[in-house]
């Protein structure tokens, strides 16, 4: 059982063809495929891609994994836009992007596939594992190798999980948290309460990387949940008008 | 020097008014307030004007947000269905109650107050509907203590006071990543503390009485206080005002009597 989880292809159709590409060509079969959201965004070479990738994801060809999707930043911007959400207006996506950005958003998501979106998951928990795109904090949440260890540690006890693979960063790292020790002691009116001294085996937080948000080149991840085994991928592609082509390169990184 | 912390007044005139005169007793230098002014007491507007008249200063609580805002909190902000169709009932009696001023001054409260060392927020410092329970994750309570850059968090919320204190905490972080090379940090912290203030006006530590804290900064000492007073006039009054009987109830109780929630804390964001 190998798993390839995704995120952040933010309309980048160009660079979710060279990932599926890449998968096609793995010697090991991918068994399910994972997108933990950030599905539509800024970074297509044409108005039209984040119609596109939504359909592609939607329809996938024949013999191709049905990814399962789950909300992330650029989605809840869309939720916003369109009065599916609590806040409306899309203030955050405004500070992000702008007016023009704005504009762009709202003319290249049509109101039937943010409904699509509005549908998809929240995120997946799967044996051990939560795969999300920010974290159990909210889906704005910006997990990286330099988040404070108190928070990745919140972060992994919020999600109830030995593996925490999330992709607001668009970064690939993977982060093992070992809560060694802890000693509570608690008093109410009744009087001081049994001391608990607390430790937790090491868990990890994983960065899966992002498909599209840097142009010519996307990561993800590959994980085997039987064996625990972990592999970044890079996959290097032609920024615009993208057509296969033997120059492309793919490398994988194991974290050790 | 001494301070006095009070939360969750709850309109309850009755028991501000007997634990003011009880901090006078402990010679508290100074009073903080976590919020809650308002909410199933029958008087919300004499609370506030008391607050405000004392200047005691005082962070938002979730029933003073949702005084201002409108209710806005789902169900996963009570510790049950039946807490939630209670908690309806008393914010729309105070809604028609509460005079335009007090709202004005509820809307102008901060979510966090800070003196020193010391962070003072109602719920947690994510959140005004978040429960920090003695039972909670030491790792996760010491997050959220973490989390303001102070070595003591008094909160509130939860109706029960109780000290937590955090010591010898040690984690490690190994990180590896694609554009650097293996690293590997360990993390000690420091004695932190949660201090719940408990409630003034709404107790469910399962008697009438209302209760407060005391801390001492000098000797960073805590103490619980619990104080009597005539209860029995403030269930009269929620009767009379016509506010739904089971608020007298279980005033007079001192309990909630309703099942806790699934997940106390889940964080709405609704």
């Amino acid at each position: 059982m190998q798993w390839a989880i995704l995120s952040g292809i933010e309309g980048n159709l160009a660079a979710y063809e060279a990932v599926l590409k890449d998968l096609r060509q793995l010697r090991q079969l991918v068994t399910e495929l994972y997108v933990l959201g950030d599905v539509v965004g800024l970074q297509g070479k044409t108005e039209g891609d984040n119609e596109a990738v939504i359909r592609r994801l939607r329809f996938p060809g024949a013999g191709e994994l049905k990814p399962q999707v789950c909300v992330g930043w650029w989605e809840e911007q869309c939720f916003s836009l369109h009065g599916m959400s609590g806040l409306p207006d899309a203030p955050e996506l405004m500070a992000a992007v702008g007016g023009d950005g704005v504009k762009a958003m709202w003319e290249s998501v049509s109101r039937k596939s943010v409904q699509w979106l509005r549908s998809q998951h929240f995120g997946f928990h799967e044996f051990d594992c939560l795969l999300i795109h920010g974290s159990m904090a909210g889906y704005a949440d910006e997990l990286t190798p330099e988040t404070p260890a108190i928070e990745l540690c919140d972060r992994l006890i919020r999600a109830d999980a030995n593996h925490l693979f999330c992709g607001r960063s668009g970064r690939t790292f993977e982060c093992w948290v070992t809560p060694a020790q802890l000693h509570s002691t608690v008093t109410t009116l009744d009087g001081p309460q049994p001391t608990q001294d607390q430790s937790k085996s090491p868990r990890r937080i994983i960065g899966v990387g992002s498909v599209g948000r840097n142009p010519g080149e996307a990561t993800y991840t590959l994980y085997s949940p039987g064996s625990n085994q972990l592999s970044f991928r890079s996959v290097n592609y032609k920024k615009a008008n993208y057509r296969p082509a033997k120059r492309e390169k793919a490398k994988g990184f194991i974290p050790r | 020097m001494k301070l006095a912390v009070i939360s969750c007044i709850h309109g309850n005139i009755e028991a501000l008014d007997a634990v003011l005169a009880d901090i006078d007793t402990q010679k508290a230098e100074e009073i903080y307030c976590l919020g809650d002014l308002v909410g199933y007491g029958p008087y919300p507007n004499e609370v506030v004007e008391k607050i405000r008249s004392r200047g005691i200063p005082s962070c938002q609580g979730c029933w003073d947000e949702d005084i201002v805002d409108g209710l806005n909190a789902c169900e996963c902000s009570y510790p049950s269905q039946l807490a939630e169709y209670r908690g309806h009932l008393a914010h729309e009696w105070t809604d028609k109650e509460i005079h335009p001023e007090v709202r004005e001054y509820l809307a102008t409260l901060p979510i966090t107050l800070k003196k020193d060392n010391l962070c003072f927020v109602h719920g947690s410092p994510n959140s005004q509907h978040e429960y920090l329970l003695p039972s909670m994750d030491g790792f996760a309570a010491l997050e959220r203590v973490l989390a303001t850059d102070a070595d003591v968090l008094f909160c509130g919320h939860t109706h029960v006071p109780y000290e937590r204190k955090l010591e010898n905490a040690a984690l490690s972080v190994k990180v590896n990543a694609v554009e650097s090379s293996e690293t590997e940090q360990q993390f000690q912290v420091p004695l932190k503390r949660i201090i719940n203030a408990g409630s003034v006006g709404e107790p469910r530590h399962g008697r009438p009485n209302a209760t407060y804290i005391i801390y001492d900064t000098d000797a960073a000492q805590v103490t619980l206080r619990e104080v009597e007073y005539d209860y029995e006039k403030t269930c009269q009054a929620i009767i009379d005002k016509g506010l739904p009987p089971i608020f007298a109830w279980r005033l007079a109780k001192g309990m909630e009597f309703a099942e806790l929630a699934d997940d106390p804390t889940h964080v709405c964001e609704r």
